[in-house]
């Protein structure tokens, strides 16, 4: 696979303050990479680095091989809206286009923004989504390989999300590589292919969904059953036992080995669920558990 | 070539042609002064001399006029660049930075330019005032290029990246600079020690550059060299706190 952005031993500091020890990552072509902290974690200072608007103490950044056009294949989607007075969309998407050597045809960039009949209005009268969108548009304007996406679906609405989800798969299939940061670890669950978790200053996890939940999923088990919870109650690996009327909720990290000591039991239970947790409960349980990780 | 001019015609619309603070406040109010001073209040003046005050404050309120745009419009659109974050959009695109300040420097000027020639038409419309064409021009032309160290003092304000401090900034440049060199009213009312000082302001030396030509005497090198040297020592001043805040922006945030 071939590395499109590369971070070796980075290191930021604010005055006294340290934000970010030891970051090493790479980023291949073609990939979704979401990166997930709380607040504060110090993600959009670690973009503003790889963005070369503010410097690391110490560490290297290599993005694009550092080509001197660099930036002629970024697009960037920064956490603040641009908003400018007295200019339509159809300009200021004019004048970004124009930056670039090979942009994304106008109609093309209206089509994916989803910014049809928002043309001529004004920037600064937009709503708080439809800022957001035209971000989202002057960032694709340069038709980039490499997008940077920092909360590119705050405000905006659960149709647009869901839209613009789909419009960044398609980017996807179109060989460009996403590096978005989002607090809706829901909607980043059904499209990264890679998690990385900023906490404690690192990089304390980097890897596939399927990988942390391996390490910190926990599944709930529910069933309907008249069988007395003696049966069931000393069985290993139960995290947590409830029991409500004849409604059984087990949960646990393994829920193979639970659902093979149910096994002799079946013909007694029904509706058996078997439910994995979302990247959201994966998330906090692995910022619980922070120091361990370490 | 294609983005720069680009640039030109969005900065043209929403820095000049949409712009309603350009007309009412770097316009409209040396208009209303310069017609409060030469057509309403001018009881006491000879008429004999009448048309030479008209004249000689005509070209006060042109460069009344190019202040008012050079500092208050450039500082007050370079922090709205910044606060609406149109600046850090240019700075993640390929766009070369010197393009960015080009396309920006060329407007203000353009801005001085449409300022000065509604001016000279007031005058000429309004007061019958008559000067062959080359004159027109060249006082038009004097007083814009000569502005260009002002329009540096925007760019230089606007580094406060402030609004609160902007305003106070701006305020406290022209409104003095106005009066000290001559603009309002004569600097021969001012007392000989604050004479001196006026006489060193940019606004003075344009102003004596431009009544040079309109009376037909020799310009003083003098003055020339004294625009030269305010544009230098601003030029250098902003680069000097372009970079130091660029070295903590980078260092510190």
């Amino acid at each position: 696979m071939t590395s499109i952005v590369t971070v070796e031993h980075l290191n930021k500091n604010y005055g006294k303050k340290e934000i970010l020890h030891n970051i090493n990552f790479n980023v291949n072509k073609n990939q979704i990479i979401a990166l997930i902290g709380e607040n504060g974690a110090g993600k959009t200072t670690l973009i503003n680095i790889l963005l070369d608007l503010i410097s690391s103490n110490s560490g290297t950044v290599n993005i694009l091989d550092n080509e001197k056009d660099f930036k002629e294949r970024i697009g960037v989607m920064m956490q603040q809206n641009i908003s400018i007075t007295r200019i339509t969309v159809k300009e200021i998407l004019k004048l970004t286009q124009s930056y670039y050597q090979s942009p994304l045809t106008y109609e093309k960039i209206i089509e994916l923004a989803d910014l049809n009949d928002l043309e001529d209005s004004k920037m600064d009268k937009l709503s708080g989504g439809q800022k957001r969108r035209l971000s989202f548009a002057l960032a694709i304007a340069g038709n980039p390989d490499l997008l940077f996406l920092d909360e590119p679906t705050a405000v905006m609405d659960s149709q647009s999300r869901t839209k613009f989800w789909q419009t960044i798969t398609d980017l996807k299939k179109q060989h460009k590589t996403v590096f978005v940061t989002s607090h809706y670890l829901e909607e980043l669950e059904t499209i990264a292919d890679r998690i990385m978790i900023l906490q404690n200053k690192s990089i304390s996890f980097d890897g596939s969904i399927a990988q942390l939940r391996e390490l910190e999923g926990e599944s709930i088990i529910e069933f309907d059953s008249i069988l007395l919870p003696d049966l069931f109650k000393d069985i290993p690996e139960i995290i947590d036992f409830k029991k409500v009327g004849d409604h059984y909720k087990f949960t646990t990290k393994n829920a193979e080995l639970i659902i093979g000591q149910l096994t002799p039991y079946l013909n007694a239970i029904n509706n058996l669920k078997v439910q994995q947790n979302s990247l959201d409960s994966l998330f906090v349980n692995f910022n619980k558990e922070g120091a361990t990780h370490e | 070539m294609n983005s720069l001019i680009y640039q030109i015609n969005i900065n043209f619309k929403r820095i000049i042609l949409r712009n309603k603070r350009f007309f009412l406040f770097d316009m409209m109010l040396p208009i209303i002064f310069y017609l409060l001073y030469s057509k309403v209040l001018v009881n006491g003046i000879p008429q004999a001399d009448l048309k030479t005050w008209q004249m000689n404050y005509l070209i006060s309120m042109i460069i009344y006029s190019c202040l008012l745009g050079s500092i208050i419009t450039v500082a007050n659109t370079l922090l709205e660049d910044k606060t609406s974050h149109f600046d850090i959009l240019s700075r993640l695109t390929p766009l070369p930075r010197w393009q960015y300040y080009l396309s920006r420097i060329l407007i203000f000027m353009l801005l001085n330019l449409i300022s000065a020639i509604v001016i000279c038409l007031v005058g000429i419309l309004v007061n019958h005032l008559t000067l062959p064409i080359a004159n027109w021009s060249l006082i038009i032309l004097i007083s814009v290029l000569g502005t260009t160290p002002l329009i540096f003092m925007g760019i230089l304000i606007s580094l406060a990246n402030n609004p609160a401090t902007v305003n106070l900034l701006n305020n406290i440049v022209v409104f003095p600079l106005a009066i000290i060199s001559g603009l309002w009213w004569p600097i021969t009312m001012m007392p000989k020690w604050l004479q001196s000082i006026g006489k060193l302001t940019p606004t003075f030396q344009i102003s004596n550059i431009d009544q040079a030509i309109l009376h037909g005497k020799i310009i003083n090198s003098h003055y020339i060299f004294g625009i030269i040297l305010w544009l230098m020592i601003i030029v250098v001043t902003t680069l000097l706190i372009t970079k130091y805040q660029k070295h903590k922006e980078l260092n510190i945030e």
